[in-house]
Order: C-alpha cells, then structure tokens, then sequence
C-alpha cells in the first residue's frame, strides 16, 4: 500500500481565518504554516494547542502574519518545540514582520502574548532551505524528503512538496501563475500527478483580474489623481510581503515620470526589510537578476522612496501632497491606523487597499460597498506616566518589589532553616536571586533584612553572617607551580574580536526606535480614547494581493490532477463551489474537511518494485512520446541474486494483449496536420471534424480536459468506403503509438 | 586520441559488458594547473564541468581540448566559480563551437563573470585574429547562461544535479551530478577552513561513486589562517610603522576582498594606524563590490551577523586609486594592485619604484603563476630587471604569506575519508605534485577499494557502473505480488532514469500520457439481402452472431466479436469497430466480401491454379531478403558449405542453419543476437508458417 497521509485543519477552513495545517505522513506530523490573524485572536489557536507537542517538524510557506503569525506565541505558550523549515526570505522577512506586530501592538496596548524575545527564538533555529532544495529529514522523518518550490505571492513564498517512497504530497497556498515585477510565477504546474494536493480556495469564485498593465495604469493614475490635487495617498500594506511589489511599480514609474512627491515607507523595520531585500536577488524574478548580473543594478536601491521608522519623522517632513506606504494592511494597528485617522475627514486625500482586509477588521469594514460614512475607532496611545500616577506608579511598585522580597526572604528563611545544619552548600545562595537582590538595593527600609538573608549568608559552620569565601589556591607539585599551557596558546579569537563585538546582535538587526522602545523601561501606560472619524477621504480598493483568481486556479488543478485534493482556506460558498468543480472535471477524490477534522487521504495505489534483467531491456523497444518512453513488456517474474523480484523475458510465447493506442489527440493539431498533407479540412458542428468530402472524426465521451484525466479518449471516425477513408485513418493512426 | 574512439562506440549495446561504461576525459587541467574542463559520459548523457583558460597561454593555445569532443552531444556544462582557468573560454565555448545543451552557474559567479571577461577581453593585449571571443559574445553568453542556487536540485533530461559551498571564491560551487543513481562529485577548486568572508565546503550528506577533486597544494600543509593573517598584519605595521610603504600584488577578485577585510578590520582595532592610507588599485574590484554587498548572504554566518550591523564591504579605511598619477607618493601607505603576477600593469609600476628601498616590504599573497615576476621575486635574488631594461637592486623585504583557499593536504585527505568515494580523480595541480599526492593518499586508503586516477589532459579514464534498472509495478497490476514464475505484462513508461509498469487502461491515471480508442464507422453501399452476407461471412468466419439493433430494430452481425456489421437501409449496410490490427483486417476483409457479393464474380478459384507456382517463387524471395537483412544487421554474411550462413563480426564466427534457425557459434553473445534476429526476421517474411497448416 501506499504512503498513509492525513490532513487535520487547525484553523483556516471554510473562511479565510488564518492557515494552518497538521499533514501526517506515515505518522510524522507535519505542521504546515501557523499563522495568526492581525487580531490575535487567541480562541483560533484552541485546536494548535491540543496537537503542539505532537508536532514534528514545522514548514513555512509565507513570510505574514496569516502564515507564520502564531509561530512565537506556539513555541513560547502551547509547547510547540519542532524544528522549523522554511527559505531565507520568509525566515527574515517573517521576523520582521513579527517585530513591526509586536511593536505596532505594543505602542497601543498592553501586549503580553509573546515579547520580542520569543520572536528571536522561535526564529532561531528556523532551517533554512532555498527552492528545489530535497532537504532528507533526520531520524524519525527518515525516509522523507521535503523541498520547497516558488509560489509567486511573496518573496521566498514556497509551495512545500513532502515526497515519501516517490509519492508526493504538495501543500500550495495562495500561488501566483502570473509573473511579477520582483517575482517569477509559480512552478506549481510543474507537479503532475502527486498523490494528495492541499491546497486553497481562496479565489476560487473571483474572476475579473484585470491585466496587469491595466491594472498598474489604474493604480498610478488614481494616485497621481490625487497627488495632483494636492492630497495625500495612504496605502495600507503588509511589513514585507506585497508591498516590495507595490514599492518597485512607484519606484518604477516616479523614475520614468520625475515625479517629485515624496514616497514614504513606514513600518518599525522598513530600513532592515528594504536592506535584507536587496540580497534577495536570487529569490526574485529573472528580469530583477538578469538586470543586476548586466549592469549590477539592484532593484531595491529605492532612489524615490524615503524608508522611515517611526512616525515623527512624517510628521516632520515637508508638507504637501506625499504617498505614505504604512503598516498594518488591516489598520487594527501600526502606523497606517494613526494615519488613516489623521487623513480621512480630507476629502483630497485617498486611501488605497491593494488586498482584501482581514474578516472584522477596519481595513474590511472600509472596503464593503457602499464605504461607511463614518467609523468608530478606538484610539490607543502609550504615554509616558507622569505626576501623581507615576508617584502612584512608583509606590506600587514598591510595595510591589517589597512583598516579593519578604515573600522571597521568608521563603529563604525557611530554607537556610531546613538546610541548617545539615547541608553545606553555602555558595548557592549567591547566585539565587540576584534580581530580587538588585531591586531590593534600591530600596529603603524593610529591605535590610532581605540584603543580610541574600547577599551575606550565615553559613552553617559559622556563628556570624559572612560572604562566601573560596580558597583560589595554586596548584603546585614536585616541580612547582602547575602551567596550563591554555593560557599561553595565542587565542584564535584574537583576530577576531573586532568583529565580534559588533556582531552581537545574532538575530537580525533592529532599528534604533525598535531598540529604544525595548529598551525604554520608562514607566508608561496605554491610554485609550473613542473617536467617531468621518470618512470623507476616498477609498479605492485594488487587486495587488498576487494571488491566481478562479479560473486559473481551476486549470491549474486540472494541470497538476492530483489523485486526491483536499481543499482549504476559503468561504464555505467558494470551497464548496471548487468541491464540485473539481469533483465533476477534476478527481474523484476531493475533500473539504471542517477544522480538527481528520482526512485519511492515503493513496490506495499499489505498488511493488523488480528489477528489470538486462536481457529483457534488449528486447524491449521504446517509442519515445513527450518527454517520456513507452513500450509494452511481456515478461516473467524471477529472482535476482539479491532476493530481489526481476522481470525476465518469457520463456514461452506471450499471449496476445488487447492493442493499445497511446497517445493525446488534439483535434485542432490534428487538423493542422491534416491540411499540411493536403487534405481538405474544416470544423463542422459539435466539435466534429469534417475532412475531405466524405470523412468525419469527433471526440465523444466526455471532453473539455486535457491531459486526458477523465479515462481514455473516444474517437469516432465515420465515413462511406472510399479512398480518402483509408487515407485519413491512416493519418489518424500515425498520431499514435500501437502498443 | 583515447576519448575520440569512444564517441564513436557510444551507440553499441552495452549487453555485452558487465554494468554501463563512465568515462572521464579532462580535456584541461588534467596533471595541470589552468584551463580547467572535465568531460563526463555515462548511459548517453554528457557532461562538461568548467570551462577555463590557461593564463600562461594565448589564442586557441590556451583553450581545453575541445576537438577531443563534439560539442553537439553536451547536455550540460557546470562552472564551479568565476576564475579565468574556470570559467574564460565559456563565451567560445558557447558561441563559437556547435554546443546547444544548457549552461548552469551560480548568482553571485554569473555576475562577477561578465565583469571579470569584459575586463579579460580589454586587458588580454591580443592580435584581433588571436581573440578567441569579444564583448559581445560575453554578452550574448549571458542570455545563454542559467542560475542554479546552492543545495538546488536541477534535473536536465534525466540528470540530476545540485551544487554545495565549495569555500574558494565567493559563489564557487562543487557539483554532485546523479545519472541513473550513480554520483559524480566534481569539486573545482574549493577550501574547507572557513575564512573572514566565505563558508568552509560543505561535506556532501552522499558518499559519491566518483570525486573529481583538485589538487592544487599537492602534499603542502597550510599555517593556521590565525598565523597567516598575523604574519600578514604584522609584516604591514612594522613596515609602515619604519615609514615603509607595503606592496601586495592581487588578482583582482576573489582573495583580495578577503585581504581587504584583514586590513580593514586590522585599521579599526589600531586607531594608531588611522593615518596611514590604503589604497585598493583596481577599477573592476570597484564595480564587483556591489556584487560582493549584494549576496551577502551566501557567505558566512560571521559576515551575516557584521550585515545585521552595517555592511562589512563597505570599507572605512580603504580608498581606491585608479592610476598611477593620481597617487601621490609621500610617506608610508599600503596599496594592493593588480595584475597578481607583476607583469605589468599598476602593481609593476609602484615595484619598480619602491624595490630598491629596503624599508618597503611586497607580500605575495597567493599562488603565482611559473615565469611571472611575483614567482622570481619570492627566491630573493640580489636584483632585478625594471620594466624599462634596467636592472636595479632588490633591497625591499618579500613576504610570501598564501590566503589561495585551496584545500591543503589535511583538508583533502580527511574530505576524501569523509566522503569514502571508491573512484578518485585528481585534477588541477602539477604534474610533480600530483603524483605526491597519489602516492600519500594511498598510504591513507591501504584497503585497495579506492582507485585513485591522474589521467593526463585527453586521457580517458574508464569505470562500469552496474546500473541496475529499477522499474516499479503500479496500479492494478500490483494488486498482487507476484511469485517467481508469474507473468508480468504491461506498459513500461520511462521518464529519465526511472522505470514505471502499468495496465494500459491506467496509463492516464499515473502519468502524462493517454490512451485512446478508435471508433470507426463505414459505410457501404449494397442492395442484397442481408442474410447473404451472414451466409458468406459464416463461411469465412468461426463467429458471426446476429442480432438485432435495438433502436432501427434492423438485423446485426457481430463478426469475430469484433466488428458489427448492420443493415443501415435498403441501400446501404454499415460496420462498426473499434481500431485494432486484427478488427482492422476482419472488418477489411468483411468491405472485400460485401463488394464480391455486389459484383458476384467468383474469381476465387482462378487464384488458386498458380498457388503452387507461386509458393516455390516466394520461397526464393523469402531467401534473399532473410540474406538481404542479415547482411545489413551482421555485415559480414556468407554462404558457406551444407548451405549455412557464415557470420563474421568482430572475429567472432557464427553459422545459421536457414532451415531450422539453429546458430553455431563460440561467443554467446553474438549467438543469441544472431538467433533473435533470425527468428524476427522469419516471422516477418513468414507470417504464418505454411507447414503447419
């Protein structure tokens, strides 16, 4: 039998919640993509929580929030500890993209979910893989072998192909066929036949994409429009998945068009992202490196974008008509929030989505039709505390420190107590608690008791309190004083140093705000305060999200005809409605499973392997057909030396086998052909072909797909006896190889 | 000539040998050092890895051995980094030779390429007929050239290949090349100790059956890297602090930027130094820089962690110089210039000024090339021969400190122990030190399961593979696992290298392929009754079975159950039948029946007087063509005595017996070929076999 798969939804069926997804292949559990929303809705998370521990390996498709978002709080809360595979840009891309969240949420509320911290070490010890690389998985995973291919939504988006025993099962969510200014369109047709496909229905019942060109004219003249007029364009964007694209298509046209408005990007890490980006090159789409290995110019050396890292610095630009790319794209929080409710009530000003907002956020609310006149937004700010609230501030966390202390010196009390005596570990205590100690200094009073308790420790053998004490005697022997030559080997490091003590920082650099706000210990507060914002700006919503749309998905799976295809992440109406597109054109295995439902998608595909003996391949003549040979063998089944099954040829003669035609007739080639011989040829009605006077030939059964997923072709030739008949099956079986 | 005969034999059978036959012909770089190309053939894929120049040569002198091979036949040629002797004579290659198949690089080697060659091409100081490319077939190579990222899995008509870090240079790569199973690993040049800016060669996670592996430094040990660059630095501030000036004649790439971080890191940990110039003679090393900030990222973790700071390639205290008259010449300063070898060039100029002041210093940090200034220097002769005949005094101090990153004896013999590859050829070093290194390492393999090979430039070298063909049964004809002795039958589909059996009705199911069925509907005027057809076809047929169609209610036949014949209208009848061979023949001779009985002649017993004649004038014709087609299988065929054949081929002797198709020959090989073809060939020009009947 074949490689057992199953898929369990953890979150992200039938609606557009964030995707994640626990693949089991032959019981090592996958989990793929852990995203979270912009919201961090805990209660999305319930179903991750009860598998975390079980999981085995953690693959990473996007570098955003609806695909890696939950990644730090599951390592750090739900007890999540696989290894984590995924490229280098969305292992970059995705920690910032976690730093501009934490810190967009933590400048307006009081964000406890997980800390900067916990972004750095769920990031730590991510693999990082480049595309197409067959990455064998260690121990448990032995056997299977993992590799990521290009998706074309985001930069270092993958489309993750798990292969067991030569049977793959391909996770491909939210792919782009179409090629992009910075990125090269998707492989995924490249994929025939895998066994399971996962993948989306995200765009499943959204079809009018305009062309691009189109598109990118729309877009540059409505904010031109505006610019003209002397209003502002917000752009509300992710922190370094679409909007490079939207970057490099302004940058583009202000170079063309000497455009003097100035553009702006804001997000807490856009100095990093734009720097990491710029050594991307090899992620991105042929053009971007065919132009830098030609003339070494990188795309992302923004000559007309202004990066910024926190809002002062707009604040402080020059006044006038200026286009602002912000983060968050949902407007829940970040910049692009405070400025949309700065600009909105202008109705000079626009604001443009380029992607469908979250379900419940502003950014949806904005985009329904008709827009809101006016929203009701909370508005959340951290101030610094000051008058009576940080005397308030400081008492109580006096008080705080001080009934940590007595609850610690009593604890120790107790301690030292029930050690008395008995033990003499009276070093230990030293090293204890030496933040308690470092706050209690600090402090009056009470605390004296607790600086004799942990600093000075009575030790046991001793009346009076006294500091620990150890003897750092040398060590001698019949010749002296021991040498460790250690300390006389010239140390490697020391070319070194120089470097060392700038790299510090291993996981990636932070801008100074961000380090200054982690720094900033300074007491604050979160204040909050409802406005009611008119919006009188214009909003404009256009398709940037460099997603395919419908159609193309629908023939994309087609391509790709996957035994069996489980689909997720979308509206129940458009899953439902690629169910039954697929189940009527495509396979007949299609699943649609709810959340923590658990879908066997096992092949039930036989298999065996044999060796194929020398003599028999002598006699065995292929006939080449695409890309790949076929041949029909009649052989017997022996051993090898090795135990092994082989295939010998017959010792008797083979009986016959029913012949078979091979091969993939398309009626218009096959006309082509047909009039290239000379034969008079032309389409009558119902899809039949009309050839010469008589002879007419038609696909019956079910057509429409190609690649002949639906079973073998039907090809009906009918005509009266006369010459041409002959001829035109002769052409007819010249199409195919008789096996 | 060995290699020139084997492109000839590679259409023969390989049935006759035990496993399939690899050669691997340098065609450069063999029991040398430059032009690296190493030719590769296995089960009909070819393979060309690098493609270089030799720096002490010109015009076509410096090219490989192209003529060894035809170019036509390459499927893929890989180049490991961008040095000249690795990568300079790809826009010939490329342009000026029949070569078609697909050209692979990494980013990083693809960009410094095209700066590197331009510059080749205008310093290179040729006659135009002795130009073996211009500027604009580098350009036109670019668009011909594809980039494959390290750990990439790329499969070209069945050949799969990836590429691993191989230190040396930025973007250099080693790659291991799959055929059929079998692993090439070819190293180019590579280093494993991890340096300022480059990762240390990965150790491959598969043992190769082959490691084409250079062997620059022979049996050499290197110093530490901490001991060379301490050497390195010392050497600079004691001269600089006697108000000496410092010389280092680089390549232009590649070390150099290594060279460049030392000094520059050494400048910012001793601000005594801040005053002291640097300065960095080489227009092109300007223009690479972007390339070098630009792919940060495939070097090491040390330089990733500096990025996460600011980029280390943008120096602080390095300032470039473009000639030689904007340098002004006062006080103590350190200048690296190029060419490497003191040729000419800017790095002669400042020799020839500074060499007869032995406050100066020059360090030679790499491998010079035999017959260059930078080779002569280092064994410190009393004078030397300015660029204008001159001879002046050699008073400077010469420094000899090697940062070449090519493995050195300990790196090479521990990555081979690593790796175990039971073939290995050396390439890319001396002659003399090659053979060194051959004979340490077989003090280090003594089991004798390793051959290690040096074949000189055009010397093939031959292994066998036992490629052992898997195929793997699927879909319903796996339903059962067979037992030995069971019959197998089905579609065999090869894609690549891999082998798939199948039931023909799941062709479609488990591949790209489809099957089709042919219907075929004729019809045919006739205005006889019916039951006169059935009459002649029960004749003729063992099954005719009539029936009536369900929707006209009209009569039917179904003739052999293959072909329906139906009454369509007083006028017509029809027949219907799926396409096959023999449907194809009943249903004609059905078409030959229905028009006998329209036109009611019975000429079938006039046929059948010359039957006899006939049978005697067919025997005769069966003979010939049986000779006929023998000969142009066997060649040599002759008549021999008692009326056998005598086949000759390759000095093996066979006799056929025509009659009973019996073969007589010593060699089994030849015998049982001859016996297939035989017997092929009678069933061919004897369909059905008279004698039985």
């Amino acid at each position: 039998m074949g490689t057992s798969v199953q898929v369990t939804p953890l979150c992200g069926v039938y609606n557009e919640n964030p995707l994640s997804y626990l693949v089991s292949v032959d019981g090592f559990n996958f989990l793929i993509d852990c995203g979270w929303n912009d919201l961090f809705d805990t209660s999305l998370l319930e179903a991750l929580s009860r598998v975390a521990s079980t999981i085995d390996a953690v693959l990473l498709s996007h570098p955003d929030t609806l695909h890696l978002g939950a990644l730090p709080y599951a390592m750090k809360q739900l007890g999540l500890s696989a290894p984590v595979y995924a490229t280098e840009p969305v292992h970059r891309l995705g920690l910032l993209t976690m730093y501009d969240q934490f810190l967009s949420r933590k400048q307006v509320s009081d964000f406890d979910l997980f800390t900067l911290d916990d972004i750095d070490n769920a990031f730590q010890n991510v693999i990082r893989l480049t595309y197409s690389q067959n990455y064998h998985l260690p121990g448990k995973g032995e056997g299977i072998v993992i590799a990521p291919h290009v998706a074309g939504h985001m930069l270092g988006g993958s489309i993750w192909r798990i292969t067991k025993d030569g049977e793959d099962v391909i996770y491909a969510v939210d792919y782009n066929h179409r090629k992009e200014r910075h990125l090269n369109g998707t492989v995924l047709q490249s994929f025939v036949r895998p066994a399971v496909l996962i993948t989306d229905a995200y765009h499943a019942l959204y079809t009018n994409q305009t062309a691009r060109q189109q598109r990118d004219k729309e877009f540059l003249d409505t904010i031109s429009k505006h610019l003209e007029v002397g209003g502002n364009v917000l752009l509300p964007v992710d922190t370094a998945g679409r909007v490079l694209e939207l970057l490099l298509i302004l940058e583009q046209h202000w170079s063309q068009r000497g455009f003097s408005f100035p553009i702006y990007f804001l997000t807490y890490v856009s100095s990093s992202t734009i720097d990491y980006v710029k050594s991307f090159l090899e992620w991105m789409s042929d053009s971007i490196s065919k132009s830098f290995e030609t003339s070494r110019d990188n795309a992302f050396l923004l000559r007309h974008v202004t990066l910024l890292i926190n809002k002062t610095d707009l604040d402080n630009a020059p006044p006038g008509p200026k286009v602002v790319l912000a983060s968050m794209g949902s407007l829940e929080a970040g910049f692009a929030r405070d400025i949309f409710v700065e600009w909105a009530n202008d109705p000079r000003n626009l604001v443009l989505f380029t992607e469908t907002g979250q379900f419940g956020t502003l950014a949806r609310m904005l985009q329904s039709a008709p827009p809101p006149k006016f929203v009701k937004v909370t508005m959340s700010k951290r101030v610094p505390l000051a008058g009576e609230e940080l005397i308030a501030y400081e008492e109580e966390q006096n008080r705080l420190k001080r009934e940590e202390a007595l609850r610690a010196s009593l604890v120790k009390e107790e301690e030292t107590k029930a050690s008395h005596g008995s033990d003499d570990n009276s070093s230990e205590p030293m090293v204890i608690d030496t933040k308690t100690t470092r706050d209690v200094v600090g402090s009056h009073g009470p605390a004296y008791k607790d600086i004799l308790i942990d600093g000075f420790v009575p030790p046991s053998s001793s009346v009076a309190p006294m500091f620990p004490f150890f003897d750092n005697a040398c060590e001698w022997d019949e010749f002296g004083e021991v040498i460790n030559p250690d300390d006389y080997v010239i140390k490697d490091e020391d070319m070194d140093r120089g470097a060392m003590h700038t790299g510090g920082d291993v996981d990636g650099r932070l801008d100074e705000a961000t380090a200054s706000l982690m720094l900033d210990t300074r007491p604050s507060k979160v204040i909050s305060n409802e406005l009611i914002v008119t919006v009188s700006c214009s909003l404009v919503k256009m398709d940037y999200e460099g997603r395919s749309d419908g159609r193309s998905i629908k023939s994309m799976i087609a391509h790709v005809s996957p035994l069996k295809l489980v689909l997720v992440h979308a509206i129940a109406e458009a899953t439902e409605h690629l169910k039954q597109h697929c189940l009527n054109n495509i396979c007949p295995h299609v699943y649609a499973p709810q959340i923590e439902e658990t879908v066997d998608v096992t092949s039930d595909l036989c298999a065996y392997k044999v060796q194929l003996s020398e003599k028999l391949m002598s006699n065995v003549i292929f006939k080449k057909l695409g890309d790949s040979e076929v041949a029909w063998v009649d052989s017997e089944v022996g051993k090898t030396e090795s135990d092994m099954r082989s295939l010998q040829p017959m010792a008797g003669a083979a009986s016959p086998h029913k012949p078979v035609l091979v091969g993939d007739l398309k009626i218009a080639d096959f006309k082509q052909f047909l009039s290239s011989k000379g034969v008079q040829v032309e389409f009558a009605g119902g899809g039949a072909l009309r050839c010469g006077e008589y002879v007419t030939l038609r696909k019956v059964g079910p057509t429409g797909q190609k690649g002949g997923a639906s079973g073998p072709q039907q090809i009906l030739i009918e005509g009266p006896l006369c010459e041409d008949y002959y001829k035109i099956r002769d052409y007819l079986y010249s199409q195919f190889y008789l096996l | 000539m060995a290699s020139s005969s084997t492109s000839l034999k590679r259409r023969e059978q390989p049935t006759t040998r035990d496993g399939d036959q690899l050669i691997v012909t340098p065609l450069g770089a063999g029991s040398e050092v430059g032009r690296s190309c190493v030719y590769m053939s296995f089960r009909g894929k070819n393979i060309l890895f690098d493609c270089g120049i030799h720096p002490a040569y010109s015009g076509m002198a410096a090219l490989p051995y192209f003529d060894e091979i035809d170019p036509s036949t390459i499927d893929v040629l890989l180049i490991t980094h961008f040095h000249i002797d690795h990568a300079a004579s790809l826009p010939y290659f490329l342009e000026k030779t029949t070569f078609n198949g697909r050209v692979f690089m990494t980013h990083a080697t693809k960009a410094i390429y095209k700066l590197l060659l331009t510059d080749y091409v205008k310093v290179s100081k040729v006659s135009v007929e002795d130009m073996l490319f211009d500027e604009q077939d580098i350009n036109k190579s670019m668009d011909k050239i594809e980039v494959i990222d390290f750990h990439q899995t790329v499969e070209v008509n069945g050949i799969k290949f990836w590429c691993y870090t191989a230190g040396h240079v930025l973007g250099a790569a080693m790659f291991m090349v799959d055929i059929a199973g079998v692993r090439i690993l070819y190293t180019g040049d590579y280093s494993r100790e991890e340096d300022r800016h480059l990762r240390a060669a990965e150790l491959p996670q598969f043992s190769p059956d082959i490691c084409i592996i250079e062997s620059t430094s022979g049996v050499q040990l290197h110093q530490s890297r901490h001991i060379r660059e301490k050497r390195f630095t010392d050497v600079i501030h004691s001269t600089v602090a006697q108000g000496g000036r410092v010389l280092i004649p680089a390549f232009a790439l590649g070390r150099a930027q290594e060279l460049l971080l030392i000094l520059d890191e050494y400048w910012a940990n001793h601000p005594d130094l801040e005053n002291i110039p640097i300065y960095y003679a080489s227009p092109l090393a300007k223009k690479c820089m972007a390339v070098y900030q630009t792919y940060i990222l495939s070097m090491n973790d040390r330089i990733r962690n500096q990025f996460a700071n600011s980029n280390p390639f943008v120096f602080k205290h390095i300032s470039p110089l473009n000639s030689i008259d904007e340098f002004s010449d006062v006080g103590p300063c350190v200048v690296m210039a190029t060419p490497g070898g003191l040729q000419s060039g800017l790095s002669r100029q400042l020799f020839d000024r500074w060499c007869s002041d032995k406050k100066n210093a020059c360090i030679i940090p790499g491998y010079m090339v035999e017959g260059t200034l930078a080779k002569t220097i280092i064994n410190e002769p009393k004078e030397v021969t300015l660029m204008n005949g001159l001879t002046a005094p050699l008073n400077m101090q010469v420094h000899y400190i090697s940062f070449s990153a090519h493995a050195d004896y300990a790196q090479t013999s521990t990555f081979l122990k690593e790796l175990m590859p039971p073939n290995i050829i050396l390439v890319h070093g001396e002659a003399n030190e090659m053979m060194r290194l051959k004979q340490k390492l077989f003090t280090e393999f003594p089991d004798g399961n390793t051959r290690i090979m040096t074949p000189k430039n055009c010397e093939s070298v031959e292994m066998y593979f036992n490629s052992e063909k898997l195929a793997k049964t699927i879909g319903r004809l796996a339903e059962k696992t067979p037992d030995v002795g069971d019959s197998v039958s089905g579609i065999l589909v090869k894609k690549g290298f891999t082998y798939q059996i199948m039931a023909p009705d799941e062709l479609h199911v488990f591949s790209q392929l489809s099957t089709a069925t042919v219907t075929q509907r004729i019809t045919i005027p006739f205005a006889g009754a019916f039951g006169v057809i059935k009459h002649r076809l029960e004749k003729i047929f063992e099954s005719v079975e009539s029936s009536t169609d369900e929707e006209s209610g009209l009569p039917a036949l179904k003739v052999h159950e293959r072909v329906t014949v139906k009454q369509e209208s007083e006028k017509h009848i029809s027949l219907q039948w799926s396409s096959d061979p023999i449907s194809d023949m009943v249903s004609d001779s059905t078409v030959a029946l229905v028009l006998n009985i329209s036109r009611e002649v019975p000429k079938i017993v006039v046929e059948e007087e010359d039957a006899v004649k006939s049978e005697e004038e067919n025997g005769k014709k069966v003979e010939k063509v049986i000779y006929a087609l023998l000969v142009s299988l066997f060649g040599d065929v002759k008549l021999g005595e008692n009326g056998k054949l005598v086949i000759r081929v390759d000095g093996n002797v066979a006799q056929l017996d025509k009659e009973s198709g019996e073969v007589e020959s010593e060699h089994s090989g030849l015998k049982e070929r001859i016996r297939v073809a035989f017997e092929r060939i009678r069933s061919a020009v004897k369909p059905i076999p008279l004698s039985a009947s």
